[in-house]
């Protein structure tokens, strides 16, 4: 049961909550229309998944950009990496999708972008958070009040042609993959099927593709929630599944026995694909696998790490001037050529590409990466004990290399502890990885310590 | 530029300038207090008038709707009676009206009704206003929200009303010139032109958003400003002016004169009396004596209200329907017996139409026929701690009058009257004052002496 004081989330992260009591209508347009005043009067882009609140939110944050004197347009509903490439390219003044991502259905929020359809940075999001307080927004009167467009199928197009710039098409069609996919019945369902079986000639068999059916399983797509998919890839024969989150940046991948690989070996498979024919540095946070470095280091390429979450990731990658990154506990796949943002489409195009060029299974191509052993988790904590509690573990555990930009990472040679408080829940995360079985124990053994 | 306090939260809803008075926050907490309110089960059936901020505020209504878990029926730019008999149509809980009428294009407005297509009651409009005070909403969960629909032939639906109610065959041969002020009137026009083949022409029949042609407001003197001049023009035998959603009408003859606002329900009456069963005309204390006298002719008798729609509402709710002829203001809002609760200048317009019709005469003739009476009006800013002291004042000076205190102060003795009332929207007061024959230019100064001097 999730305490009351967490069902709706107002700050620097945006607006995000349990719709009902707690997302109501007029906060989302109030919200939206903060937004407004915030990126000035000008083309707004809006976009949605496709959770059941998301009509109602829709026009509540319509109503707070017109109110604001923005002109919407409407993408209607489409995958999260999809309205960012449009944001971008749009000339609009900003975007908003309407999407509590991998949150479960009786949440909502808004993901937030700037002009060039990247995240707020923290910088932004703190200025549009304290304008939302101060309540002092524009109000167009009646000459002010501009219309609601919509355009629907620019967005798709612009996505795709990105994405299929980078791979070589006519390979993976040749060899018509057998591909499970399970859309979760969210912003992608329909996109994917066009992208999988029209563009990439896959021979498709997709499950969860539709967008007016609520959630069939847990939003967040990982090994326990994909066990649809996994029979599905033994049952078809196929070659690879995939599974995505409702807004479609997500991504998490079956073999052809139907084992769901580790999203940190999926981010490691990418990298290895992307480094093999362009030059750049990589960038993940500070959970992904050190398989990420072995890979990099491979192609004489440099690792940066930043704390967890997109935004993080993505202010780093600008910087300096990454070729890809991610993070790779979560399923993101960030490559900027496409736009900077995680992005599942990327990830099922490198990946079949990979799989076209080196002609291998791919448990086969998963099993030739570097092994590591990994555990993650979260726990409890009391309120006010968390700084005295990563004090105590960081005494315990004297660790050669300390990294505390986010939490508390610990860094042996042979392995790692990374411990945070999480942005979203009132949880602690905790991620372990060593370089064996043994070793990874006994990390995790003297982390729980501290749990009794 | 824009008054201040424009923002106007009452029993008839919700009104005000947008942007600087009227907010998108006030929509959302107000449709959501509406959603909270309903009670019988049943869609929520909307439209709005063609003014700009006619979508943002229909965004926030259908949010608001929507997470409270009623279904919105939303028919697009359209009138408020096509609303109204709408909501009668789809058996629906309720209706939202977005549109502002008579006021200028900075403005907007919200109007509610209940199940039936009715405005809501007094009683009702105040439990709405306290939902809307305590901004305590029931919200419906993720999945139990409502959903949107467009219907797209609400207006067919609505004309449809109109033929059972009038033989549009029999109307063929007048022609018809329509001021439509850029409102809603030119698209329920055309298509009657479509569909019935009336000799219909248009004038400001492009329906705007932003700037109207004219101010919207339907009196005579709106009405010699562009129509009149353009009906003997065009060889119409009738014109007709409507403000911005068509439930108001004013009139102007083949001879091209502009007739006073206040014409319009005393010829109603006179043509819808002797063919209607109940004989009670409910009008307000300011409208035109003319109306006692037509409707004595029919044997009906003129029951007048407090001025403003909600006491012509209550007045209307207290009896049966077959006890009510027709209802209506001297602004030009009728309701005719058929359509109850529902003011409608088209079916106004078809109604004096078809009374032309049947007694084969020029509009002209038949305004003439009628006895002339003079009424003189005025407005005089005055601070309302004054206004008690000036009623006592005016009762006392005028002791031989039969007075009544419904609203403000109306004196009246045989073939003349005045009436004295606070504006609701602006601290001023409005005097009216009218007498059969010639204008009463003496009793209206002397009113207006008493008030200039406690001004």
């Amino acid at each position: 049961m999730i305490p009351r004081e967490h069902k709706l989330k107002i700050g620097v992260s945006g607006i995000r909550g349990e719709v009902g009591e707690f997302l109501t209508p007029s906060l989302a347009c109030g919200f939206a229309q903060a937004f407004g005043t915030y990126v000035g009067a000008g083309r707004v882009v809006l976009g949605r998944d496709t959770r059941a609140s998301g009509e109602m939110i829709q026009h509540a944050v319509c109503c707070g950009l017109l109110a604001s004197g923005c002109e919407v347009v409407q993408v209607g509903i489409l995958p999260t990496p999809t309205i960012q490439v449009y944001v971008g390219a749009a000339g609009s003044r900003g975007g908003i999708a309407i999407t509590a991502s991998h949150n479960p259905p009786e949440y909502n929020a808004l993901k937030l972008f700037n002009r060039h359809g990247l995240f707020l940075n923290h910088y932004e999001r703190s200025e549009l958070i304290d304008l939302y307080h101060q309540s002092d927004f524009e109000h167009a009167d009646n000459a002010r009040i501009r219309r609601i467009v919509s355009d629907v199928e620019t967005p798709k197009r612009l996505h795709f042609e990105r994405v299929l710039h980078f791979v070589d098409v006519e390979r993976i069609r040749k060899r018509r993959f057998r591909v499970a996919l399970d859309g979760v019945n969210g912003a992608g369902s329909l996109l994917s099927i066009e992208f999988l079986r029209d563009r990439l000639g896959c021979d498709l068999h997709p499950i969860a593709v539709d967008p007016s059916k609520p959630f069939p399983r847990e939003a967040e797509p990982r090994a326990d929630t994909l066990g649809e998919l996994s029979a599905l890839v033994r049952r078809e024969r196929c070659d690879v599944g995939f599974g995505q989150d409702p807004d479609g940046d997500r991504l998490a991948i079956a073999d052809e026995t139907g084992r769901v690989i580790d999203n940190d070996d999926v981010l490691a498979l990418v990298v290895d694909s992307v480094l093999r024919r362009l030059s750049g540095d990589v960038v993940v946070n500070l959970t992904t696998s050190s398989a990420i470095d072995d890979v990099a280091s491979a192609h004489g390429r440099r690792v940066y790490r930043t704390p967890v979450g997109e935004a993080n990731v993505v202010e780093r990658m600008r910087a300096v001037k990454a070729v890809i990154g991610g993070e790779g506990s979560n399923g993101g796949i960030i490559f900027p050529a496409v736009q900077y943002c995680r992005d599942s489409y990327t990830g099922m195009a490198f990946i079949l590409d990979l799989m076209a060029s080196d002609g291998e299974p791919f448990s086969a191509m998963a099993g030739r990466l570097p092994r590591y052993w990994r555990l993650s988790g979260k726990m409890d904590f009391e309120h006010g004990r968390l700084g005295m509690l990563m004090q105590n573990i960081e005494e315990a555990l004297l660790a050669p290399v300390i990294d505390r930009s986010d939490g508390l990472k610990l860094i042996w040679p042979d392995g790692w502890i990374h411990v945070r408080a999480s942005n979203t829940e009132p949880v602690l995360r905790m991620a372990v990885e060593a370089k064996n079985e043994a070793r990874l124990r006994q990390l995790h053994d003297r982390l729980r310590q501290f749990w009794g | 530029m824009s008054a201040p306090n424009s923002l106007r939260i009452s029993h008839v809803g919700l009104r005000g300038i947008v942007g600087s008075g009227l907010h998108a926050s006030h929509v959302l907490d107000f449709a959501s207090a509406f959603g909270t309110f309903l009670e019988t089960p049943g869609a929520v059936v909307i439209g709005r008038d063609p003014r700009a901020s006619g979508v943002m505020i229909r965004e926030g209504v259908v949010a608001a709707l929507l997470a409270c878990g009623r279904d919105v029926v939303d028919l697009g730019v359209v009138s408020t009676p096509v609303i109204q008999h709408n909501i009668r149509r789809l058996e629906a809980a309720g209706g939202i009206s977005i549109g502002a009428s008579h006021n200028a294009a900075e403005w907007n407005a919200l109007k509610f009704f209940g199940r039936n297509g009715t405005y809501l009651s007094t009683a009702e409009a105040g439990e709405l206003l306290d939902i809307y005070h305590l901004r305590k909403f029931q919200f419906a969960t993720y999945d139990r929200l409502g959903s949107l629909r467009r219907l797209e032939d609400g207006v067919d639906w609505y004309l449809d009303r109109l033929a059972e109610v009038y033989d549009f065959q029999a109307l063929q041969g007048i022609r018809v010139l329509a001021d439509c002020t850029n409102g809603t009137s030119s698209l329920l026009l055309r298509r009657i032109r479509e569909r019935f083949g009336m000799d219909i022409h248009l004038i400001n029949a492009a329906m705007e958003g932003v700037e109207f042609a004219h101010p919207p407001s339907t009196t005579a003197k709106m009405v010699a400003l562009q129509l009149a001049p353009l009906v003997t023009l065009v060889g119409a035998g009738a014109g007709f002016l409507f403000d911005v959603d068509s439930d108001r009408v004013a009139i102007a003859t083949e001879q091209g004169e502009a007739v006073s606002e206040e014409m319009v329900l005393p010829l109603l009456a006179d043509h819808v009396l002797p063919r209607s069963e109940g004989k009670l005309v409910i009008a307000n204390l300011s409208s035109t004596a003319l109306l006692d006298e037509v409707a004595a002719r029919h044997g009906g008798r003129v029951l007048r209200a407090p001025v403003g729609r909600q006491a012509a509402m209550d007045a209307l709710a207290s009896y049966r329907p077959e006890q009510i002829s027709l209802a209506g203001e001297g602004t030009g809002a009728v309701m005719l017996p058929q359509f109850r609760f529902i003011y409608d200048g088209i079916a106004s317009m078809l109604g004096i139409v078809a009374m032309m019709k049947e007694r084969g005469r020029k509009l002209s003739e038949i305004i003439h026929s009628y006895p002339r009476y003079s009424m003189l009006k005025a407005e005089v800013p005055l601070e309302s701690t004054l206004v008690p002291d000036l009623l006592m004042e005016l009762r006392q000076a005028y002791p031989d009058g039969t007075a009544n205190i419904a609203d403000g102060l109306r004196i009246d003795w045989p073939g003349r009257w005045f009436h004295i009332r606070v504006s609701q929207t602006e601290p001023i007061v409005r005097v009216i004052c009218e007498q059969k024959g010639e204008p009463p230019q003496k009793l209206f100064d002397d009113v207006l002496e008493h008030v200039r001097r406690m001004a």
